[in-house]
């Protein structure tokens, strides 16, 4: 081995810290990478669900872990129940239970099956049912937004933004 | 590029002879329903599916074949509530299929199935927004319920072509 070999192979000291900053921005800078937040999508027609996913999994790849795709208001409860979710896009026209009543569920404080985690996460309408009273339902039953069906890419980037920012600061998980 | 695909798609069909496009009844279609193809499609829509297309478009065709055999059952679902009158049961399936529809940018139908869950929900003409008698409910509702079948058959032939004229 030669020695200029060996002198190329040698990576030049890291600079010294700056005596202005302390460990604990230090040790922060290296432990805060966002992660991504997990979303829950609930529709009873699987056709409208794989477009949904397919949607998000090209276009919020780098935001959104899609962790629970449910066809169902009773089935997203039972779910709910066991993991955190930390954003929900729901369909509205759901036979058993509608989104209106999934989301009053979710958000009553008599229901001690969902998480605690769970019951103020922000819960966007994905719904053809989208007429102004109808989007102020939403609004009094504790939905954060309402994403008109077909949807169109700009709006649900939107919406999901905006919900996004009323989700506390996230830590690695 | 992507957005003019359909557009693409749309005028090659309307180059079609008419022979090619005769229907399952044996009428040949009429030139001039491709000239409509906007109010059957909205291409805003549509094109923001082929956007998350595989290149063979495997995503969408799967989508719209899985529409197809969704639109069926449904139809005969939607027979099988007015039979028995069950109303809430069709509204069920109204909303259902407005879903898909709208989803696919199937305006049309979309719009079909939103006039009728609006009499569904009045149970009132569509027309002169007046109390009628059940009986006219019945005869409203299954007006309606053709206006959709027939939109459908454009769409399932506009879409066929649309996907087989590429092999």
């Amino acid at each position: 081995m030669s020695s200029a070999s060996s002198i190329n192979s040698i990576s030049p000291p890291s600079p010294p810290p700056s005596p202005t900053m302390s460990m604990a921005s230090i040790n922060s800078d290296i432990s805060e990478q966002p992660r991504k937040i997990k979303v829950m999508i609930i529709d009873d027609n699987a056709i409208n669900l794989t477009i949904l996913s397919r949607l998000l999994n090209k276009h919020f790849a780098d935001t959104i872990q899609l962790t629970s795709v449910m066809d169902s208001g009773v089935s997203a409860l039972d779910q709910l129940s066991k993991d955190q979710v930390d954003l929900i896009l729901m369909d509205i026209d759901m036979p058993v239970l509608s989104g209106v009543q999934t989301t009053t569920a979710i958000r009553s404080s008599d229901n001690h099956d969902i998480l605690v985690q769970n019951k103020n996460v922000p819960i966007i309408a994905v719904t053809t049912s989208d007429a102004a009273e109808q989007r102020e339902l939403y609004r009094q039953v504790g939905m954060a937004d309402c994403v008109s069906k077909p949807i169109a890419l700009p709006k649900l980037r939107m919406a999901i933004e905006s919900a996004m920012k009323t989700i506390p600061a996230l830590s690695t998980g | 590029m992507l957005e003019l695909v359909v557009h693409r798609r749309t005028a090659e069909l309307k180059g079609l002879d008419a022979d090619d496009r005769a229907t399952d009844s044996g009428t040949e279609t009429d030139p001039d329903e491709y000239d409509n193809v906007d109010s059957i499609i909205d291409h805003t829509t549509f094109d923001q599916l082929l956007d998350l297309d595989d290149e063979d478009h495997t995503f969408t065709r799967g989508l719209v074949d899985r529409y197809f055999d969704q639109a069926k059952k449904t139809f005969i679902e939607m027979e099988s509530a007015i039979a028995s009158k069950n109303y809430p049961e069709l509204s069920r399936l109204g909303h259902f299929f407005k879903g898909s529809s709208a989803a696919l940018g199937l305006t049309k139908i979309k719009d079909s199935c939103e006039k009728l869950l609006q009499h569904l929900g009045n149970l009132k003409d569509t027309v002169a927004a007046k109390p009628i008698s059940l009986s006219e409910d019945e005869t409203v509702i299954r007006e309606l319920l053709e206006q959709m079948r027939k939109e459908y058959e454009q769409v399932e032939t506009f879409l066929k072509l649309f996907y087989d004229g590429e092999q």
